[in-house]
C-alpha cells in the first residue's frame, strides 16, 4: 500500500517535471517577473517613484536615456546642441509611432513639457525650465531661465505622451490630461506611449500584462521577449521562492540574507551592482556642543569601521564610502578612502578635551534601508570604544521620518540616492544650510553650515562646462571630507535575479530602471 | 545538623534518590541556576558593554562547526551572533535575565494570589464571590494578550528609551499580575478545606484574631499544592518573557534574554548562521522542560492521593 502511494506520487511528481518543461519551452518568450509593488498608474506623471519610471521605461520612452555606464543615449531625441548658454536644441527621431496609431512630433514633447510643469510630483525637477520652442516637427528648443547643466539629465525623465490621445474628456467629463494622485483620472488607467510594450490588461495589485508593440521603432533592439506578465509579491521570501521554484523568471529586489541561496542555485542568474544610494549617519551640532568640534567629528568617523560593517553586516553587499558620490558621478573623488584609524580617533578625541566621552542619543530607521538597525547597532557599540555613550532608539519608518524632521536625537541615519544620479543632489539635500525658503539643506539632520560649501554647490548648478563642473563637485566632496561634514557608511548595492538563460545583466543600471525591451530571452 | 539528618531520612528524600528523572531534571536546573548566577564570573566577555563587541568577530560559528562567513575562533565557544557578540556570554547573561524575571514574576503573582486566596476562602460570602468572579474574567483573557496589550501601550506611550531602562520591571509586574488567579483559587481551595477542620476552631476559641490564623496557622497547612504550582508557574513565566521578547515586546536586543537572543537570531536561520538562535532555544527548552518534569514529580510525592498508571 505504501510503496503503491509512493509511486504514485513519485508519478505526479514526474508528470509536473516534464510539464512544466514543456510549458517553459513553448512560452519561451514570455516572461514572468515579480516585483515588490506593481505601478500605481499608468501616468507616468502621476508619482515621482522608482515604480512609476519603471513602468515608464515599459510603456513610453525617455528622449534620452542613461546607458549602463552613466553616459547619455539618444532615445526619442536623435542628437542635441546647445545653442546658447540657456537652450538645448534637441533633433527628434521620425518615424515613430504612438500605441494609439498616432505619429510622435515635436508638438508631443511640448505637450508633455507643459505637463511635468503641472504635474505636482515632477514639477520640481522641472523648475528650470520655463518653455520650448517648436522648430519643425523633429526639432524643438528646449529652454532654461538660466544656465543649467542638467538638462540632458532631466531629458532622461521626459518621457513624451500622445498629445492627441490624452486631449479631450473622458467618461467622466474630465479632461483626459488631468494629473490626480490617487484619483480617477483618464491617464492613470490609459496609456499611448512609444515604448516597447503595450498594456493589455491590468488589475491593480494583482496582475499587469503587457505584449510587445508591433511597431516599435527600435528595430535593432535585440530585446525579444514578446509577452510579459507581472505580478506583485510583497514578501522577500515568497519572491525569492517563487523564483528558485521556476514560477517566476525575474525578480527584484533580492533580500541581501537570500543572495547566496541564489548564487549557490544553478538554475538563477543573480546580478548585483554597486548602488549609488549613500547611507549616512549626520551628527547634529545644535543639539551637541562637541559636534561643533571638527576634531570631534573626525574622531567619530575615524572610529566607526564602515568596511567591517559591510564586511559583516551587509555581507559585501555595498560599498563602503568616504565621500557622497559614487563612483562615475561627477564629483566622485577617487583617492578619499574608508578611514577606520581607533587609535586616531582616540588620539583626536583627546585633543579636543573629550578623552573621557559624552553620552548621546541616536536614532535609526528599522525597516527604510537594507539592515539599518543593525548598522545603528554596530555604530554606537564601535562609538563606545571612543567612549562616546550612545542611547540607541530604532524604529518603524513611519515613525522615524517625522522625528527626522524634529531632529529628535543626536546622531540621525539617512539615506540618499539622488533623482538626477548628479553630485550636487546630495549637497544640495544632505548638507548645504538648511533653508527653508530654497528648501536647500531639507535633510541636513547635522545643521552642518559652511559657506564656502554652499558657495561651491550654488556655483556649480550654474555651469554648464563639464570638466569646470567636475573640479567644483569634487571640491565640495573634499571639503566635506576634510571637515567630517556627516559620518559616510556604504553606497547600498542593487540585486536583480532571473533564472538562467533571462539576461537581465544587459539590461539593468544603477537607477534600478531595467531596460525591458531589450531584454533577450534564450 | 539535625535538620539535615531529619531531612535526608524523610519519605521526600527517598523517593527522590529513587526518581531518576527527578535527580537529573534536579541537577540541570541547579547548574543553569548556578551559571546563570555566577554569569560575571563564567562568562569570557561582558554583552552589555558595547565596547567589549567587535562587528569584525561577527558570525563566527561554533568551535565544533563551520559557516560560510567566518572561520570557527577558540575565543567564541559557542560562536558570535550578528553583532559580534559571545554567543556563550549572551546566552549565560540571558539565561539571568530569564530566571530574574521568572522568579519575580512568581513572586508577584504569588503575593498577590495567596492574599486574595486566603481572604475570599476564610471570609467568604460577598469577598468571595466579588474576588472569584474578578479571577474568572481575568481567566478568560488569556496572559500573553493581556501582556502584548499591556505592553505595546507602554513602549508606544513611553518611549523606546524609557522603556529599555524599565523592561525587566515592566515584565515581571505585567507577568506577575497577570496570573494571579491561578494561586489565588489554588489556596482558597485549600483553605476552604481547612477552615472547618479542629485546629482552626481551637485557635478561634482561644481568641486568635482572623489575620493570624489565615497566616500562621492555615497559610502553613496550603503549601504543598502551592509549591507545585510553583514550579510550573516559573516555567510559565519564563515562557511568557520569551514570547514576549520574541514579539519585539520584551528584552531589549542591548540587553538580551534567552527570548530576545532567540529572536535576534530568527532570521539568520535559513542564511546559515543556525547558532544563534538554536542554542538559545535548546537552553530555553531545556530549562523548561526540567522545571515541568520536577514540578510533575513535586505534584505526585506531594499528592499521594495520585498514583502514577
Amino acid at each position: 500500500m505504501n510503496l503503491r502511494k509512493l509511486g504514485m506520487v513519485a508519478t505526479v511528481a514526474l508528470a509536473t517535471v516534464i510539464g512544466m518543461g514543456v510549458s517553459t519551452s513553448s512560452h519561451a518568450k514570455t516572461l514572468k517577473m515579480a516585483y515588490d509593488a506593481d505601478p500605481v498608474s499608468l501616468d507616468p506623471m502621476e508619482q515621482l517613484s522608482g515604480g512609476t519610471l519603471q513602468m515608464s521605461h515599459m510603456v513610453f520612452d525617455p528622449l534620452v536615456r542613461f546607458t549602463k555606464d552613466l553616459s547619455y543615449e539618444g532615445r526619442l531625441a536623435t542628437k542635441w546642441e546647445q545653442i546658447d548658454e540657456t537652450t538645448m536644441r534637441i533633433y527628434l527621431r521620425k518615424g515613430v509611432k504612438f500605441h494609439s496609431g498616432n505619429m510622435f512630433s515635436a508638438n508631443d514633447v511640448a505637450w508633455t513639457l507643459n505637463r511635468l510643469k503641472e504635474s505636482p510630483d515632477f514639477k520640481g525637477l522641472f523648475e528650470p525650465f520655463n518653455g520650448s520652442k517648436i522648430i519643425d516637427d523633429y526639432t524643438i528648443d528646449l529652454t532654461t531661465s538660466k544656465p543649467y547643466p542638467l538638462v540632458l539629465t532631466m531629458m532622461t525623465y521626459m518621457f513624451p505622451m500622445d498629445s492627441k490621445f490624452y486631449t479631450g474628456t473622458d467618461a467622466n467629463g474630465n479632461p483626459k490630461d488631468m494629473v490626480k494622485k490617487h484619483g480617477n483620472a483618464f491617464a492613470s488607467t490609459n496609456e499611448s506611449g512609444t515604448g516597447p510594450f503595450v498594456v493589455t490588461s491590468r488589475e491593480q495589485g494583482v496582475r499587469v500584462e503587457f505584449d510587445r508593440f508591433a511597431d516599435y521603432w527600435d528595430k535593432e533592439s535585440k530585446g525579444n521577449v514578446s509577452k510579459i506578465i507581472m505580478t506583485p509579491i510583497k514578501e522577500a521570501p515568497t519572491r525569492v521562492a517563487s523564483l528558485l521554484a521556476g514560477d517566476i523568471d525575474f525578480i527584484a529586489p533580492v533580500p541581501p540574507t537570500d543572495l547566496k541561496r541564489i548564487e549557490d542555485d544553478a538554475n538563477s542568474n543573480l546580478v548585483t551592482m554597486t548602488g549609488t544610494r549613500i547611507i549616512t549617519f549626520q551628527m547634529n551640532q545644535e543639539r551637541v556642543e562637541a559636534f561643533k568640534d571638527k576634531r570631534v567629528r573626525q574622531a567619530i568617523v575615524h572610529a566607526i569601521n564602515n568596511e567591517g560593517i559591510v564586511k559583516k553586516i551587509m555581507k559585501g553587499f555595498g560599498t563602503a564610502a568616504a565621500q557622497q558620490s559614487a563612483a562615475g558621478q561627477l564629483g566622485h573623488v577617487e583617492a578619499l578612502k574608508p578611514r577606520y584609524d581607533l587609535k586616531k580617533a582616540k588620539a583626536l578625541m583627546k585633543e579636543a578635551g573629550y578623552e573621557k566621552g559624552f553620552n548621546i542619543t541616536m536614532m535609526a530607521p528599522n525597516n527604510r534601508y537594507v539592515n539599518d538597525a543593525k548598522i545603528a547597532e554596530a555604530v554606537a557599540s564601535m562609538l563606545s570604544k571612543i567612549n562616546i555613550k550612545v542611547d540607541l532608539t530604532t524604529m518603524p519608518k513611519a515613525q522615524y521620518w517625522p522625528k527626522f524632521d524634529e531632529r529628535a536625537a543626536d546622531m540621525m541615519m539617512i539615506g540618499w540616492h539622488p533623482d538626477t544620479e548628479d553630485s550636487a543632489n546630495y549637497s544640495e539635500f544632505l548638507l548645504m544650510t538648511p533653508n527653508t525658503e530654497t528648501g536647500k539643506g531639507q535633510y541636513n539632520s547635522g545643521n552642518f553650515a559652511n559657506a564656502e560649501l554652499d558657495a561651491l554647490v550654488n556655483k556649480a548648478n550654474t555651469i554648464t562646462d563639464i570638466a569646470e563642473r567636475k573640479k567644483l563637485l569634487q571640491q565640495v566632496e573634499q571639503l566635506a571630507y576634510d571637515e567630517a561634514a556627516f559620518v559616510p557608511l556604504h553606497w547600498q548595492n542593487l540585486a536583480w535575479a532571473a533564472r538562467k538563460g533571462v539576461h537581465i545583466e544587459d539590461i539593468v543600471n544603477v537607477m534600478n530602471f531595467p531596460y525591458l525591451g531589450d531584454l533577450v530571452v534564450d | 545538623m539535625l535538620k539535615l539528618k531529619t531531612f535526608l531520612d524523610s519519605d521526600f528524600f527517598y523517593q527522590f534518590k529513587s526518581d531518576r528523572v527527578a535527580i537529573i531534571s534536579f541537577s540541570v536546573i541547579f547548574l543553569f541556576f548556578a551559571a546563570a548566577l555566577f554569569a560575571p564570573l563564567l562568562s569570557p566577555m561582558d554583552p552589555h558593554d558595547p565596547s567589549q563587541i567587535d562587528i569584525m568577530d561577527s558570525e563566527i560559528p561554533p568551535v565544533w562547526s563551520s559557516s560560510d562567513y567566518a572561520e570557527p575562533d577558540e575565543r567564541f565557544l559557542l560562536g558570535t551572533d550578528a553583532q559580534g557578540r559571545d554567543m556563550l556570554s549572551a546566552i549565560l547573561y540571558g539565561l539571568r535575565i530569564s530566571i530574574i524575571i521568572g522568579l519575580f514574576a512568581v513572586a508577584v503573582q504569588m503575593g498577590l494570589g495567596i492574599a486574595i486566596g486566603l481572604i475570599s476562602g476564610y471570609v467568604g460570602g460577598r469577598v468571595d464571590a466579588f474576588f472569584m468572579r474578578l479571577a474568572d474574567i481575568q481567566l478568560s483573557l488569556s496572559t500573553m494578550m493581556i501582556a502584548i496589550i499591556v505592553l505595546a501601550i507602554f513602549q508606544a506611550s513611553f518611549g523606546a528609551e524609557l522603556y529599555e531602562e524599565l523592561a525587566i520591571f515592566m515584565l515581571v509586574m505585567v507577568i506577575g499580575i497577570a496570573e494571579w488567579p491561578q494561586y489565588a483559587r489554588t489556596i482558597r481551595a485549600s483553605v476552604l478545606a481547612e477552615k472547618n477542620k479542629e485546629y482552626v476552631d481551637a485557635a478561634r476559641v482561644i481568641g486568635l484574631s482572623s489575620p493570624t490564623i489565615m497566616v500562621r496557622h492555615i497559610l502553613p497547612n496550603t503549601l504543598s499544592p502551592l509549591l507545585v504550582i510553583s514550579t510550573v508557574q516559573v516555567a510559565n513565566a519564563i515562557i511568557s518573557e520569551a514570547a514576549l521578547s520574541f514579539l519585539g515586546l520584551g528584552m531589549p536586543v542591548t540587553m538580551p534574554s534567552l527570548g530576545s537572543l532567540i529572536s535576534a537570531g530568527f532570521e539568520f536561520i535559513f542564511s546559515g548562521s543556525w547558532w544563534i538562535t538554536t542554542i538559545p532555544s535548546i537552553v530555553l527548552i531545556t530549562l523548561i522542560l526540567t522545571i515541568n518534569l520536577l514540578g510533575d514529580w513535586l505534584r505526585d510525592v506531594l499528592n499521594p492521593k495520585l498514583y502514577k498508571g
